[in-house]
């Protein structure tokens, strides 16, 4: 089940922005007028994650957004002494505690278009408060899925 | 749009949330729900006309009434509407009465539990399209609801209401239907287990509207009260379910989950509850108000006579969760929604947190997520139907009338996913 949303083609153009050419480092999304999910603001190459974090609740306490972000870590390959450095986009849905249920509805019930449009994200991720959403619990998810 | 996609907006639509306890009925796009009517009804056979005809008390006032040889009973068997003709009459009263709705002007939304069969569903489109004639339908999970209503598509839903307790993986907001696994033990279980401990212990159990009066007396002294006159043949379920109702206030009132496993040397230390009865009778509840809920979590603990839980919430979580592919599992541990309204009982999520906490493989995280009022939990699905209905975008998902003339009643299967 979902709420019908559609999906903009200006998000679809953002990732591919990200993901292909790394022209920014994220992207942010929301729902306009509770019909179309579009391109609300986008953090250039330079930007850190807590410049995303902020973005991502500049709505404040009673808003919920998207946000896409390709992140960066190291990577150590077992058995060697080699690291390298993985880059790794999640989608990210910010529904916090605070919110109201109608904004939790609407944006949970349309993250599915998101994730389906957007295609070849790693990772998504649901957070609904900021131990969720901080650099080390992103990080910890994103590296469960690298090989051993 | 095409031609035969729903596409009139200009009147809301309604929603109804069925349950076992009430029905939650009322327009969408509102926060709560116009009604909640208990799903129990009366049905008496009426001499008066020559050939003797059914009769049917809807509405909490209306089952109330001393009405003898008035049965009461419930339409719905697991969450499912089991006798049709009940329920016509019910949504008769809810359209005619409660609402004051004309059907043929609102599309509808109804819930259906996660295990809903499908000959079920299209029975319900064919009653809601053929005998009310209504623009349009949709058949809402409740779990995918639920889940949306706390802000995750992903999660494990336990819902634990009047007569299950069930664990529900919802994905991207769709319900994992092969891995759902429930208990027929919520609410109503609690009841007649207060009940059976109660009658133990000599405490007689009156529903207030036979109390004609009574006396103010110390605690655990014999009651002083008189009883109503009542006619003579009210029936026996009439009287279950005035008690059930002494019982479910009783047990929100006094019933506490132990946030440990149960021990008797540690209740023993915590408050005790003073409760008075309807007949005036009143006492303090101790030890009583962690033991009679423990079974819930703990079956092993030996609980009274009737229906018995094999598996307590936390194990039908991680049995559920055992049933999920590998992939999503840490996702499920990661957003556990705990919903219903005997979730509500006292000391229930923390409980839950405490045995999962115990039970998730140490490289998941948990988390638990619920609505902090008693009101939100019993009408999260209710809430969530309303919000989700009242939304533009969502006109594209109903199911029209056209729709169903076209394709006939296996439309539901396709387009309410
Ligand atoms: N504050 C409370 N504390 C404890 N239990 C409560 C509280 N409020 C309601 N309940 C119990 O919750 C149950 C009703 O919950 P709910 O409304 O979710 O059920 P339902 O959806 O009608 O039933 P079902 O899910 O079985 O079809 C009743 O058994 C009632 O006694
Ligand atoms: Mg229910």
């Amino acid at each position: 089940m979902a709420s019908g949303v559609t999906v903009a083609d200006a998000c679809k153009k953002i990732h591919e922005e990200i993901k292909r050419d790394k022209k920014h480092r994220y992207a942010i999304f929301y729902i306009k007028d509770g019909k179309q999910i579009d391109v609300e603001l986008i953090g250039a190459r330079n930007e850190e994650y807590e410049d995303f974090l902020t973005n991502l609740q500049a709505g404040g306490a009673g808003e919920c957004r998207y946000g896409l972000f390709d992140f960066e870590y190291m990577h150590q390959c077992q058995g060697t002494s080699e690291s390298s450095k993985k880059q790794k986009l999640f989608l990210i849905s910010w529904c916090p505690d605070t919110a109201s249920v109608k904004k939790k509805m609407v944006y949970a019930s349309s993250f599915e278009y998101l994730k389906k449009a957007l295609v070849g994200v790693q990772k998504s991720i649901q957070a609904t408060d900021l131990s969720e959403a901080s650099i080390e619990a992103v990080e910890e998810k994103l590296r469960s899925t690298d090989r051993q | 749009m095409s031609g035969a996609v729903y596409g009139g907006d200009e009147v809301g639509a309604l929603v109804f949330d069925l349950g076992h306890n009430t029905v939650r009925a009322g327009y969408a796009g509102e926060d709560s729900p116009k009604v909640d009517i208990p799903s129990t009804i009366g049905v008496w056979l009426d001499a008066e006309d020559d050939v003797p005809t059914t009769r049917y008390n809807i509405g909490l006032l209306a089952i109330h009434v001393w009405r003898p040889e008035m049965e009461l009973v419930s339409f719905l068997k697991e969450g499912m509407v089991e006798n049709w003709d009940m329920f016509e009459n019910f949504l008769d009263h809810i359209y005619n009465n409660a609402l004051r709705a004309i059907p043929k002007d609102h599309p509808i939304l109804l819930t259906e539990p996660p295990w809903i069969t499908p000959s079920k569903r299209e029975e319900m489109a064919e009653l809601m399209f053929e005998k009310y004639g209504v623009p349009a339908v949709y058949l809402a999970k409740n779990a995918s609801l639920a889940a949306f209503a706390n802000g995750r598509p992903t999660c494990l839903v336990v819902d634990s209401g009047a007569t299950h307790t069930s664990a529900v993986p919802v994905h991207d907001g769709y319900v994992l239907t092969q891995a759902v696994v429930k208990s027929p033990v919520g609410g109503d279980y609690l009841s007649s287990q207060c009940l059976s401990h109660l009658i133990e212990r000599g405490i007689e159990i009156v529903p207030p509207s036979m109390v004609a009066w009574k006396e103010v007396t110390k605690p655990e002294d014999t009651p002083v009260w008189k009883k109503r006159i009542v006619p003579p043949n009210l029936t026996e379920s009439w009287n279950n379910f005035m008690i059930k109702e002494v019982m479910q206030d009783f047990q929100a009132s006094v019933l506490q989950v132990s946030d440990v496993s149960y021990d008797e040397e540690i209740v023993k230390t915590m408050p005790a509850i003073h409760y008075e009865f309807p007949n005036g009778y009143h006492r303090d509840f101790g030890v009583e108000r962690f033991k009679i809920p423990e079974p819930l979590f703990n079956p092993t603990t030996g609980a009274k006579a009737g229906i018995q839980p094999i598996l307590g919430v936390g194990s039908l979580v991680t049995t559920s969760v055992g049933m999920c592919d590998i992939d999503i599992r840490p996702a499920m541990y990661g957003s556990v929604v705990v919903t219903g309204g005997n979730s509500s009982l006292q000391g229930f999520t923390d409980r839950l947190n405490r045995d999962l906490a115990t039970k998730t493989p140490p490289s998941m995280r948990l988390k638990i997520i619920s609505a902090p009022g008693v009101s939100e939990r019993r009408f999260g699905a209710w809430t969530g139907g309303s919000i989700l209905s009242s939304l533009g975008s969502f006109q594209q998902l109903w199911v029209s009338k056209q729709e169903y003339e076209e394709t006939g009643k296996v439309i539901v299967q396709s387009k309410c996913l």
